[in-house]
């Protein structure tokens, strides 16, 4: 069983301090108590979603904003770059424009 | 040792150095191999070279110069010997430093006889006078307000916003609550985590300025039309499980500790007063460093996740890490463990404050690693073209 730390109680995501393997249990510590089953391999440092989230919706780690979901993610996921984009320092979308 | 007390070397303006070396410094690139052999040949020297110089003009040319006049300046450097192409810059320089009332030497290339050979040789008595000069001082005892440290962090990683940055942070309190004072930089990583920081300014004029900073790079970066991601958060970031620049910012920025933030610099510019100050400055380490170094911080302290191992030239760089993977790995290049924070969940508190009383010993002598296995490097930031 693999160990995720939970910043703050309006997180949605948790850090693991281990490596989660698929299909087995995640024990969450700090601002959060429950055991979720990962439903994918996840490196450690990497992180876990710890409540359905929808496309669009804020990603919450230390009671901030540190992006939107980019589809929708499910307890247990993998929370990373593939599912994950960021709002700052996106000139990409504003096409170069100050 | 008092307790908040160091030992350390009294400079002829009242500041007090961490080490004693005396600075062999490049007035421009092409001076760089002389500076170097000079090195090589006197023990207690230390190379501060450059890259540029001639050909930039402007703003670029004066941050340029402020920047290497500050690290000859570091309470760090009991003297200098300029090492110059011509007189003219050489004086620029030289002028600069001045006030800080160190012994100069100057060499100048062109006015040698025998070029590089001559250089070389002239550069190497007159430092060899120095460095035995200095090693004549000796340590005193100092109140720890006289110190003014730089912190940073590179190859972070989810753990250094759990583990190393927040033990800075608590260390960073403890030494402004002792009348010292505390820089902080890396003006992109705080997109996201400047409305939080913000809060903390000492007043309206100090907000806006630092404010103004961040918005100001983020708009120029936004202008070349690309997705800052993959540069920052780079590419170990995202592979240590950093997902996006805000989350690596509300990470970053904790290093700071809770102290009001009383000034903002920019490169090239050193505090006036005492407290935590935010320094605009690119990110990636070594050239932040080389602004911090400049601004006169004798001591770095250097939180890492995956492992960025390389320090300053002029300020002892302390590497602080919690991730167990990198200790493994990687443990000569890392000075302080505080992996019992994920590992066994220790209060961070209790380790903030023995990594307080590390920075003391660094700053009355103890060695870091960057420094004895000499992984350190200086590069100035440009803001300009040459022409």
């Amino acid at each position: 069983m693999s160990r995720a730390i939970v910043l703050n109680a309006a997180d949605n995501v948790a850090t693991l301090i281990d490596s989660g393997r698929a299909a087995e249990p995640c024990k969450l510590q700090g601002e959060a108590s429950l055991t979720l089953t990962i439903s994918s391999d996840i490196p450690f440092g990497h992180k876990v979603c710890v409540r359905d989230l929808a496309a669009g919706a804020e990603v919450l780690k230390y009671g901030q904003v540190i992006g939107r979901a980019s589809q929708a993610i499910r307890a247990g996921d993998h929370v990373h770059t593939h599912n994950v984009e960021a709002a700052r320092g996106r000139g990409d979308q504003t096409g170069g424009a100050k | 040792m008092m307790a908040g007390t160091f030992l350390g070397y009294e400079r002829e303006n009242g500041d007090v150095g961490v080490r004693n070396w005396v600075g062999i410094v490049s007035i421009m690139d092409n001076t760089n191999p002389i500076t170097r052999a000079v090195c090589n040949a006197v023990q207690g020297t230390l190379p501060i070279t450059t890259l540029f110089v001639r050909g930039q003009y402007g703003r670029d040319l004066e941050i340029t110069y402020n920047t290497i006049a500050g690290m000859a300046r570091n309470p760090n450097i009991a003297s200098v010997v300029l090492i110059g192409l011509e007189g003219q810059t050489t004086e620029e320089i030289a002028r600069r430093i001045r006030p800080s009332g160190k012994r100069i030497e100057m060499v100048t290339v062109q006015d040698m006889e025998g070029g590089t050979i001559g250089a070389v040789a002239d550069a190497t008595r007159k430092s060899a006078r120095l460095a035995i000069a200095a090693s004549g001082l000796r340590r005193k005892q100092f109140p720890a307000s006289m110190l003014r440290i730089g912190v940073e962090c590179g190859g972070s990683d989810t753990t250094s916003g759990l583990s190393c940055n927040p033990t800075i942070g608590r260390m960073s309190d403890r030494l402004v609550d002792d009348g010292g004072t505390i820089i902080i930089s890396e003006t992109s990583e705080f997109f996201g985590a400047e409305h939080l920081f913000a809060q903390r300014a000492a007043d309206p004029e100090v907000r806006q300025k630092f404010l103004d900073r961040v918005t100001g790079l983020e708009r120029e970066a936004m202008s070349i039309g690309m997705d800052i991601r993959g540069t920052n958060p780079t590419p170990d970031n995202i592979r240590g499980g950093l997902t996006t620049i805000e989350e690596k910012a509300l990470g970053a920025m904790v290093k700071s500790g809770s102290s009001p933030l009383v000034g903002v610099l920019d490169y090239g510019e050193a505090p006036v007063r005492k407290g935590l100050h935010f320094l605009a400055a690119p990110a990636p380490a070594v050239e932040n460093m080389t602004a911090m170094a400049a601004a006169g911080c004798q001591m770095i302290f250097f939180g890492t996740g995956v492992g960025n191992p390389i320090g300053n030239m002029v300020s002892p760089t302390v590497k602080v890490s919690g991730n167990v993977n990198t200790l493994r790995k990687m443990p000569e290049n890392i000075d302080f463990d505080v992996t019992d924070i994920l590992e066994k969940g220790s209060a961070v508190a209790p380790i903030g404050d023995r990594l307080y009383d590390f920075a003391l010993q660094v700053a009355s002598g103890t060695r870091t690693t960057s420094e004895v296995l000499d992984q350190r490097e200086t590069a100035i930031s440009r803001f300009g073209a040459t022409i």
